[in-house]
């Protein structure tokens, strides 16, 4: 167990937009949220998984919604104590501990604005160790953890508990909800034991991300280079070094999907990398082959200041260096990659591990 | 026939044009910009006038680009106590205004802060009612303590009654004296990057309605009594009254100024513009003589906005710059003696080797007052301890090199496309860049700046967000774009000049139904 304060939040924040791949919304108002909240309630307790009793009751707490939205329309702060308190009087139980569903992005540090106020430790482990762009992409569903009892609380003090047959359905019905809703809401789900937790979550993933924002905002004070200290602290594989030379963007369906395509520099000079991106950044092709395929990690970052840039931030010009990250295990067995791999997105190519795609 | 005269104030020169109304250039001047601005512009103004022969009524209208503004936040001086009103509870009560803010400038404007219920959801429907009782309350806690308001409400930006309602009633408890800023106003969707201009904006009209008092006694005192504007940061216009109410969007009108300047000048359309200063060479982009907008969020005075900023990346290469040479290696800056040229730079008595000292040794340069170019070379040599011609070639491939490397990042891909120099410092640039197409050194080039400030376009822009569920899109998007050109042709457009710069619809990540909507149009204010 440690204490996180607003410091830690700084680099869990930094570290949350290596890991939302892109995607999982700007962490930037979830920080000012949490920080916030800590000056009234002070400091959390991160504990690991395996401090968790076996019969604890642990609820991931997570935004709901649209970015775009969430940067206008801010929270109140009130929806996630309340998807919280309703969680608890409708299980009839306290919740001994939160967590994040999704340590990419937004949802990284939303639940440290329920730990601080509720008093209660934050978990460190999630179910994605990334972004992804639906309810039921976590390891959870892998592990047969259903998403209902799902506890829904939107600014305005409107609330709904769903049950829902499955995972699929969670995502579903809450997306048709939050759209009424006003586009953002929040939203507690996957209530599960310590000994579920301990079995399918991804574990460390907070430290995680604290470790990743330390390699990019305290490299400079050591002298560093932040890309090389990140790249270390990733175990990444870098993918491309380039410019930014042309980016499109086309609906199709629910997705928001795009193109940023890239021409090489230095090393990759007449090489040509595609990054496909829905939400996050999903394949990476380089002169029409592809070196990095989700569930891994595909990070886009700033070679300016070694700062993750975000799918809706992408601009013609920037010097960007592409990473690929190795998923957690989890996402590489055969039920993962279903649930997470490349066919789930509408892609032909087959999944195959980053570590095979750069062998050479 | 009329007459137009252009000034820009920047950190070292202020520097103006006296143009027709063909746009052709009649005189022009630099001069140095004084702690007060105001006698800098007043200078430079008289300077151009007495340089040609015109009938002073036939100057019909002069455009100033200017750092006052820029300058009072900076330094934290001049700025209005101000009042703060969110409107929007309950939601966004979980960031309190100002909570980003340097705590100096915090302090300095936080006094008076408050949240009141109200704002709209993306689709247009209430979050809550306006509580008159409510916001009148906090109106009366302001009495006699705040010289403006900032009024900010959710998703203000499709629906502003509510900001506008709630200006109303300040003029009401405050007194019409009070000068409100609604967000709606200044800038796009992000409501802290919104209020955070509002709020700028709040603090600076004093500092504004200074401004303008004087550039109109300026102006009078000259005996002129031409119709005046002020440049913005996106390269259009407004009236006087327009910058009382938004002074904000005053800063970093420099910057495009200049590309568009260059632009015009060049008579290029598209291209990179390299504007050398005493201290750094700034490049931007040129996308059909506009600027290339930066899609980072811009800080002002350590505070995040939203606003147009032009995309422009520095490097430490100017006439001041300060050079070095370490074994044999030829080191230039970033360092620059600045504004300090003619006491510290070797051409003027000094003993720090500049740029400049090496383009006037080479005769490429003439500065009043600089010593012989022969006496020059031979105090280089000695200051840097490497033969002169040795020494400048080393001085020109570095140059050279940090251009290119400039241009290499400006460019989106491997075309070669125009560079255009300008400002002051344009005789450090080669004549040839690799990955240009050709370096156009413009006539007038040292005053493109001015010169861009009067030719100035006016433009207006909208975004939204709608439910496509409850709205077609199409008919949504048209219906956006006749709103923006009502707008601009109030705002003195020509109906015939008006040209899209943007019309998108963006569907919003992780939202099904909903999309953003945007319109930018810009026309020709004047014939």
């Amino acid at each position: 167990m440690r204490k996180i304060g607003t410091k830690e939040i700084e680099y869990i924040a930094m570290g949350s937009t290596v890991l939302g791949t892109g995607g999982g919304g700007d962490p930037y108002i979830g920080k000012l949220l949490v920080k916030q909240a800590m000056k009234t309630y002070g400091e959390v307790n991160l504990i690991a998984a395996e401090e968790l009793k076996d019969n604890a009751l642990v609820v991931p707490i997570a935004a709901f919604g649209a970015p775009m939205i969430l940067v206008e329309k801010l929270f109140s702060g009130n929806e996630f104590t309340k998807a919280f308190e309703m969680m608890e009087e409708y299980l009839g139980k306290k919740i001994d501990a939160v967590m994040p569903a999704e340590a990419g992005g937004l949802n990284g540090v939303i639940p440290f604005a329920v730990a601080t106020q509720k008093n209660i430790p934050i978990v460190d482990a999630d179910g994605m160790g990334r972004a992804f762009p639906r309810l039921e992409m976590v390891t959870f569903t892998l592990h047969n953890i259903p998403v209902s009892p799902i506890a829904q609380a939107d600014e305005k003090g409107n609330r709904n508990i769903y049950h829902t047959i499955d995972n699929v359905w969670g995502e579903t019905l809450v997306g048709a909800t939050t759209i009424q809703m006003g586009g953002s809401c929040a939203i507690g789900c996957y209530p599960m034991s310590g000994a579920q937790v301990k079995k399918a979550a991804v574990h460390g993933i907070v430290s995680y991300a604290q470790k990743l924002g330390e390699a990019i905002l305290d490299a400079k004070d050591k002298n560093r280079s932040p890309l090389d200290s990140l790249i270390q602290e990733a175990a990444a594989i870098k993918l491309f070094t380039g410019k930014i030379s042309n980016v499109t963007i086309k609906t199709e369906g629910r997705w928001n999907k795009g193109i940023c395509e890239i021409l090489g520099l230095d090393e990759n000079q007449g090489s040509r990398m595609e990054l496909d991106f829905q939400n996050e950044f999903l394949m990476a092709k380089k002169d029409g082959l592809p070196v990095a395929i989700t569930p891994d990690l595909i990070v886009l970052i700033d070679a300016e200041n070694a700062q993750p840039i975000t799918a809706e931030a992408v601009q013609f010009g920037t010097r960007v260096v592409v990473l690929g990250m190795k998923a957690n295990k989890q996402w590489r067995t055969p039920e993962g990659i279903v649930l997470g791999g490349p066919q789930k997105f509408g892609y032909k190519e087959k999944f195959s591990p980053i570590e095979e795609l750069n062998k050479n | 026939m009329y007459y137009k005269i252009g000034v820009d104030v920047g950190g070292t020169n202020t520097d103006a044009v006296l143009v027709s109304h063909t746009n052709e250039i009649l005189a022009k001047t630099k001069q140095t910009t004084t702690l007060d601005v105001s006698s800098g512009i007043r200078n430079a103004m008289n300077e151009v006038i007495s340089k040609v022969d015109v009938p002073k009524e036939d100057i019909k209208y002069i455009m100033l680009g200017t750092t006052h503004c820029t300058n009072a936040l900076v330094e934290r001086k001049e700025l209005n106590k101000i009042g703060a009103i969110r409107i929007g509870l309950p939601a966004s009560s979980s960031i309190p205004t100002m909570a980003d803010f340097p705590e100096d400038l915090k302090t300095l404007l936080g006094e008076h802060i408050y949240m009141v219920h109200g704002g709209y959801e993306f689709d247009g429907r209430l979050i809550s009612p306006l509580n008159e009782e409510e916001v009148k309350k906090c109106l009366g806690a302001m009495k006699g303590q705040v010289e403006s308001l900032a009024i900010t409400g959710i998703f203000s930006k499709t629906l502003p009654d509510q900001e506008l309602q709630v200006a109303a009633w300040a003029k009401e408890i405050l007194g019409n004296e009070i000068r409100t800023s609604c967000s709606h106003q200044l800038g796009g969707l992000g409501l802290l990057e919104r209020e955070n201009a509002a709020v700028l904006n709040a603090a600076l009209q004093k500092v504004a309605s200074k401004m303008v008092n004087a550039f109109k006694a300026t102006v009078h005192e000259l005996g002129l009594s031409s119709q005046l504007f002020i440049g913005q940061n996106d390269g259009t216009l407004m009236s006087l009254e327009q910058v009382q109410d938004y002074p904000v969007l005053t800063i970093s009108s420099g910057p495009t100024n200049s590309i568009r300047g260059a632009g015009a000048l060049s008579k290029v359309e598209s291209g990179i513009v390299i504007d050398v200063g005493g201290t750094t060479s700034d490049g931007g982009v040129l996308v059909n003589f506009f600027p290339r907008e930066s899609t980072q969020a811009a800080q002002i005075g350590g505070v995040l906005t939203n606003f147009r900023m032009p995309d422009v990346v520095a490097v430490g290469i100017g006439g001041g710059t300060i050079v070095r040479f370490e074994e044999g290696k030829c080191m230039l800056g970033p360092d620059s003696v600045g504004y300090q040229l003619k006491e510290k730079a070797i051409a003027f008595g000094g003993n720090t080797p500049t740029l400049s000292d090496f383009f006037l040794a080479n005769g490429e340069l003439k500065i009043d007052g600089s010593i012989d170019a022969s006496i020059l070379r031979a105090a280089i040599e000695k200051n840097v301890d490497i033969a002169f011609t040795e020494a400048l070639i080393a001085v020109k491939n570095q140059i050279k090199a940090t251009i290119e490397q400039l241009v290499d990042k400006l460019k989106t891909d491997s075309t070669e496309i125009p560079v255009i120099a300008c400002g002051g410092g344009a005789f450090l640039l080669p004549r040839e860049i690799s990955g240009a197409s050709k370096v156009i050194f413009p006539e007038y080039l040292e005053v493109a700046n001015a010169f861009g400030a009067c030719i100035a376009q006016i433009g207006y822009e909208e975004e939204m967000v709608i439910n496509t569920m409850q709205q077609e899109e199409n008919k949504a998007l048209e219906q956006l774009l006749q709103k923006v050109k009502d707008e601009l042709l109030k705002n003195g457009a020509l109906q015939d000049s008006v040209k899209v710069l943007a019309k998108e619809s963006i569907p919003l990540a992780y939202l099904p139904g909903a999309t953003k909507l945007k319109v930018k149009l810009c026309g020709d204010l004047l014939r």
